[in-house]
């Protein structure tokens, strides 16, 4: 199960880079970790003529707090991040799902960048941004850098809003408001592997109701999908469990997950229900704590 | 130098393998590297039922670093078509023609067609993508319905139908009068679902054909070098004695890795042709997709029982899908009919079974491939147990045999000796505490929290009882060559091919015990046709006794000959040898002792000794399996169901085994636990899963065809069962089968305990989460 | 297609070769470097026989490119012994029984050496988790288990049978 033929390049910098990309056109592709790309290269599903290996660019690699928002460059590696102070203290949603992905072995080469211009609609970081509304930058040599939110960034099954000419350079995630609380959980068929459907909910309470409710959901669909019925109904209501529960059936109807050897569409459509009712009581639970 | 007063048997002596494995110095066959090596890579069929119309290598042939390139037709003429490794197990089974690789037809995802040679795995897989093969698509044949329906396509033309074999009813006991007195009739259409072997190595194999002298060296990970050697020579018209079949360390089999595969014909066969060796390395989707699968059968079963919980007669109806090219499928059914009764006073049984042919992998052998018999049996005695409102526990007490009393035989004709399931399922019962489980089990469902037991008792014949025509279980005698060398130490030649086994260390535990030197002393050599005995190699959970018991007998066999070499030596009589510390010395008299070393010296001097004790200072031994025996116990899983999420935990996993006596209680516990993460891997993970319209495969992949982790595998607490001793020496029984045998009918029957109050009936044996939320109504069945 | 130089160090020792950009890290090592104890099972990044570490982190070397380890510091099986001496991670799964065929069991070393590293004492729990990236078929795990227990410094020994 070997690759196929490719060329490679190993810029130093982020401009050499968007050169490379530009001048390769669209065959040409970047190489963050490889932990997605690699696999399909040695399955022969991806055939780039040439690879734009990213590690080299230190520009990409650091994580730093700007005016209230993390800012994670694109090529910090999934442990790196998971082991970081402010990860935890800005980002916890990120922090929760960061050991969710893969294993160790993974996650010392996956990076956050990568994870989410992958896009793969069972991965915990897209739906995470989503959730967060974060930003994310990309930059591309003749247009330069651009935000996207990630409402718009992911479009379609392994799709996302970037330009073959673009790379992705950092999200930006503003920390949490205050009594805010926060939990991801998701099934899969065995401990690390991608889930079969995720939920990743937040939840803000002010004078003991529900100020602010929203959950994001992987595997339900080809993109993460906020489940905007579920957060609608839970606007300013009490944090019950059958507010919850309520929520979650009403927004599990209009949902039509695909099927595969895994579970079939109406397997994936309980299991959504039920994991948007334990993420957010277990979110409401924590922003209770957080008071 | 270890103190050779303790006994070797019996103890959890370190593995000598270990060394080796630990330090990454082990030498697996994708280690082998020899000079001028070129590297295989075959073009595969995409479509699973299809006519071959035109094959197009020009591009492919034209590739730089391609040597060559050959199809199905040319290495037709260079081969000799013959059933292969399936030849062992289909005497008397209809056989089709087919080639090493497809010519006229493919019949299966993954069917090899034409073998692309390079100076590197990377290239000769660029070659294989230019390859034009042509092909008219066939309709699949893929269900078990399409292949009973004699309109379908036949798969072998020269078959004319898909159907294998119909063997007819055979009737044990009086099966009409047991249903006629029958209180009631229980039902059920089981289903066993197709999984596979999965060891961490794939197949693979270094084939070096040397021009000059015409030999053909063959370096393998196979489970017995002297069958491979057999396929070989004959697939390519070669004698024997030019055919040399060598294997080092194996990454696991449990049945997959046995004779030649069609893919080491056509690489022995193309470096006959280049004179250069070929290296072939399966890959893992090569491995999943096409190298053979197994557990593929469904049943109807009825059973006949009294309203005390007696079984009184079992009708049994199985179909068995062997897949596309002959395997072990079409033999099958007749060893799951031998062992359905288990270690039960079953009272008539009537059996009928069809195999079909399908479109699919070749159903191979995998660790205990009669287990459905077990499956069955456990399962029917649960549902007569639920039909009865009984506790399963009471009803298996009620029908399983003691000792002593009749029946002395299973139904099906084999002795019960010394089986201890009696004892197996009483020591479960005091370790599980079944009535303080079902306070508990009561109170968690008040608390909507699912808890479930599941128990079930099988035998295996490890290596069986003695039969009339003699032992040996249904691979024949074991043979084993033992050697004194010059230094001392002793060498002992064995026809098991180790694969996680431990043999170096068994074997030699117990030959240092019966020879009399310490345990590093002694060396145990494997994988060389040159130079090991004859024998089937290492499976069906024989080599214990079989190879355990020769390696005892040899040794005392060599030690008898040492002291008849020394008593000449010594001018004593060999009853006055003593062997203490290394040396031989006459009994009383210690200062004047021989080292063993220079024993072996003066045999080979000439006129020290008779001539008819002169040369290597050897015996080759026979074991022809003495009493044999049994192996068998009762397993139990308490588990929890998630009836939210359809996910299993197995909170406590107990067995109570009884694998004889013990050579290395470490080693046997190991085989235990591994046998039941494949039997828990098997219900709630692994499927081989086939698209029944099109064919294809769809768990070729380490993403699709999921195996049990870490966090999958519970501690499994282990309780041997004192054994009951029936042979004077030997006494050590098989154990490798045992665990995947009666672990997916435990978890099944706890499952189905748990979800009782759901009236969930459990009928197939794969429950991944999906399945189950399906059964207990909480979603629905789509299409 | 171009070749590039790769130059790292393997278990101590400066190495180098000349690779097209498409060899992976595990072909570099058993091919180029005759390194053979980094195993591959499955080339997709599930199973981890090819776990090596890479500037000390666990890394799967089917899924890098040897391109990508330019200038790494790796560590493979082979690294483990000291002049033919198991370390006491190797004595103690030797003495726990670890493992039966062995294909395994390079990746479970280097990953449980990452581990013991970052954890010195770890739980039961967290020990499985851990692993839980290694595929074994022959073991069901607990034996492999109860050699990082020993290792870590708790009693993790094979079994008196019990009657």
């Amino acid at each position: 199960m070997k690759p196929p033929p490719f060329d490679y390049s190993a810029p130093t910098t982020l401009d050499e880079a968007l050169a490379l990309l530009l001048e390769h056109g669209e065959d040409a592709r970047p190489l963050a970790g490889g932990q997605s790309l690699v696999p399909l290269l040695s399955f022969r599903l991806a055939r780039p003529s040439h690879l734009v290996d990213l590690a080299g660019i230190s520009e990409l690699g650091s994580i730093v707090v700007d005016d209230g928002h993390l800012v994670i460059g694109a090529m910090v590696r999934e442990r790196a991040a998971e082991r970081h102070d402010d990860v935890r203290l800005l980002a916890p949603l990120l922090a929760q799902a960061l050991p969710l992905i893969g294993h160790p072995a993974i996650r010392s080469r996956g990076t956050i960048g990568g994870s989410l211009a992958h896009a793969d609609p069972a991965a915990e970081l897209p739906a995470v941004a989503l959730l967060l509304d974060a930003e994310l930058v990309a930059q591309s040599r003749d247009r330069g850098k651009r935000t996207i939110k990630a409402a718009d960034f992911f479009s379609g099954f392994f799709t996302t809003a970037l330009q073959p000419d673009e790379i992705l350079t950092e999200v930006r995630i503003r920390r949490p408001a205050l009594r805010t609380g926060s939990a991801i959980e998701e099934v899969a068929r065995r401990h690390g592997d991608f889930a079969m459907v995720g939920a990743a909910a937040m939840v803000r309470l002010e004078d003991g109701k529900i100020a602010d409710a929203r959950v994001a959901l992987t595997g339900v669909s080809d993109i993460p999908v906020r489940a905007t019925e579920a957060e609608a109904i839970l606007e300013g209501a009490e944090p019950t469990d059958e507010a919850f529960a309520t929520a979650a059936e009403e927004a599990a109807k209009s949902l039509s997950p695909p099927a595969d050897l895994h579970g079939s569409s109406s397997y994936r459509r309980h299991l959504a229900t039920v994991l948007m009712r334990r993420t957010f009581k277990l979110a409401a639970q924590r922003a209770k704590e957080a008071a | 130098m270890q103190n050779i007063a303790e006994r070797y048997t019996g103890a959890s002596v370190k593995r000598s393998e270990d060394p080796r494995i630990l330090t990454g110095t082990g030498c697996y066959v994708d280690d082998v590297r020899l000079p001028g090596m070129l590297h295989a890579a075959f073009v595969r069929s995409p479509s699973a039922h299809a006519r071959i119309t035109g094959v197009d290598v020009t591009e492919a042939r034209k590739l730089p670093g391609v040597i060559a390139v050959l199809t199905g037709e040319e290495l037709d003429a260079l081969t000799v078509r013959g059933p292969g490794a399936a030849g062992m197990f289909s005497a008397g089974l209809p056989m089709p023609s087919f080639s090493v690789l497809a010519t006229d037809k493919v019949r299966l995802v993954g069917d090899p067609v034409v073998l692309v040679v390079a100076e590197s795995r990377y290239l000769a897989e660029d070659a294989c993508e230019l390859v034009v093969v042509d092909y008219e698509e066939l309709p699949a044949v893929i269900t078990q319905e399409q292949a009973l329906d004699p309109a379908g396509p036949p798969i072998f033309e020269d078959l004319g139908s898909n159907v294998l074999v119909r063997s007819p009813v055979a009737t044990f006991g009086d099966v009409e009068g047991a249903f006629a007195r029958a209180d009631r009739v229980v039902r059920a259409e089981l289903r066993q679902h197709r999984h596979q072997n999965v060891p961490m190595e794939c197949r693979g194999v270094v084939c070096s054909f040397d021009l000059g002298s015409g030999e053909l060296t063959v370096y393998s990970a196979t489970q017995g070098v002297h069958i491979a050697r057999t396929g070989f020579a004959t697939q390519l018209d070669m004698p024997l004695e030019k055919v040399r079949v060598l294997a080092g360390d194996i990454g696991g089999s449990f049945g997959l890795k046995l004779g030649a595969a069609r893919e080491d014909i056509a690489c022995a066969a193309a470096s006959r042709r280049l004179g250069r060796p070929i290296r072939w390395i399966e890959d893992r989707s090569e491995n999943l997709t096409a190298s053979g699968q197994a557990r593929d059968e469904s049943f109807e079963v009825e059973a006949a029982i009294s309203n005390e919980g007696h079984i009184l007669g079992l009708r049994v109806k199985m179909i068995i899908d062997t897949g596309a090219y002959p395997g072990l499928g079409g033999m099958l059914p007749e060893a799951v009919k031998g062992m359905i009764p288990g270690p039960y006073k079953i009272g008539a049984l009537s059996f009928e079974s069809t195999a079909v042919i399908t479109n699919k992998a070749s159903y191979i052998a995998y660790r205990g491939p009669w287990a459905s018999e077990t499956w069955v049996r456990e399962r029917m005695i649960d549902l007569i147990a639920k039909e009865l409102a009984m506790e399963p526990l009471e009803v298996r007490l009620r029908n399983v045999v003691t000792r002593g009393e009749p029946p002395l035989q299973m139904l099906t004709g084999r002795s019960l000796v010394g089986v201890t399931s009696r004892e197996s399922l009483d020591r479960i019962a005091a370790l599980v505490d079944v009535e303080a489980f079902r306070r508990r089990q009561a109170e968690a469902r008040a608390q909507g929290r699912y808890l479930g037991l599941g128990l079930a008792t099988y035998i295996e014949a490890a290596p069986g009882p003695r039969t009339p025509g003699g032992g040996g279980g249904i691979m024949g005698p074991e043979q084993m060559r033992l050697r004194l060398e010059e230094d001392g130490t002793v060498t002992v030649f064995t026809s098991q091919m180790p694969h996680g086994q431990s043999h170096q260390t068994t074997l030699a535990q117990i030959a240092a015990d019966e020879f009399g030197v310490p345990f590093d002393q002694v060396r145990v050599v494997v994988g060389d046709t040159d130079v090991v005995p004859m024998g089937f190699g290492t499976g069906g959970s024989r080599s214990a006794t079989m190879a355990g018991g020769v390696s005892l007998h040899g040794a005392r066999a060599l030690r008898a000959k040492v002291f008849e070499v020394a008593a000449h030596l010594f001018e004593a009589s060999p009853e006055d040898m003593d062997l203490a510390a290394g040396a031989v010395s006459v009994r009383g008299v210690p200062a004047r002792a021989v080292p063993l070393g220079e024993i072996a010296r003066a045999a080979h001097e000439p006129g020290r000794v008779p001539r008819d004790l002169e040369g290597d200072l050897e015996v080759t031994a026979e074991y022809d399996g003495g009493e044999g025996g049994w192996a068998g116990g009762t397993h139990a899983a308490i588990v929890e169901v998630d009836v939210e999420t359809g996910q299993v935990r197995i909170e406590r996993y107990l067995v109570a085994e009884d694998c004889g006596v013990l050579i290395n209680p470490a080693i046997v516990e190991g085989q235990v636990r591994g046998g039941v993460a494949q039997g828990i891997g098997a219900v709630l993970l692994e499927r081989s899963a086939y698209d029944p319209d099109s064919g294809q495969y769809l768990s070729s992949t380490f993403m699709d065809y999921l195996i049990p982790t870490a966090c999958e595998i519970p501690r499994i607490e282990i309780e041997h069962i004192e054994t009951v001793p029936l042979d004077a020496d030997v006494n050590f029984r098989g154990v490798g089968e045992g665990g995947m045998i009666i672990a997916p009918p435990t978890l099944c029957n706890a499952i189905e305990d748990a979800l009782s109050p759901m009236g969930v009936r459990v009928t197939e044996q794969h429950l991944p989460p999906c399945r189950i939320l399906e059964l207990i109504g909480a979603i629905a069945l789509d299409p | 297609m171009s070749t590039f130089d790769v130059e790292l160090t393997v278990n101590g020792t400066p190495r180098q070769g000349s690779v097209e950009p498409r060899r992976t890290l595990a072909d570099f090592l058993r091919e180029d470097l005759g390194l053979t104890g980094t195993h591959l099972g499955c080339e997709h990044g599930v199973c981890g026989a090819c776990t090596v570490l890479v500037n000390g982190e666990p890394a799967r070397s089917c899924l890098m490119l040897a391109v990508q380890a330019r200038g790494a510091d790796i560590l493979t099986v082979e690294g483990l012994a000291n002049n033919g001496v198991m370390n006491p991670l190797q004595q103690a799964m030797w003495e726990s029984h670890g493992f039966q065929c062995g294909f395994c069991t390079p990746g479970f070393l280097m990953q449980i050496t990452a581990l013991l590293v970052e954890n010195p004492n770890p739980g039961e729990e967290e020990i499985r988790e851990a692993l839980s990236g290694n595929l074994c078929r022959c073991t069901g795990y607990e034996s492999i288990v109860n050699g990082v227990l020993r290792a870590a410094g708790h009693d993790g020994s094979p079994p008196e049978p019990r009657h």
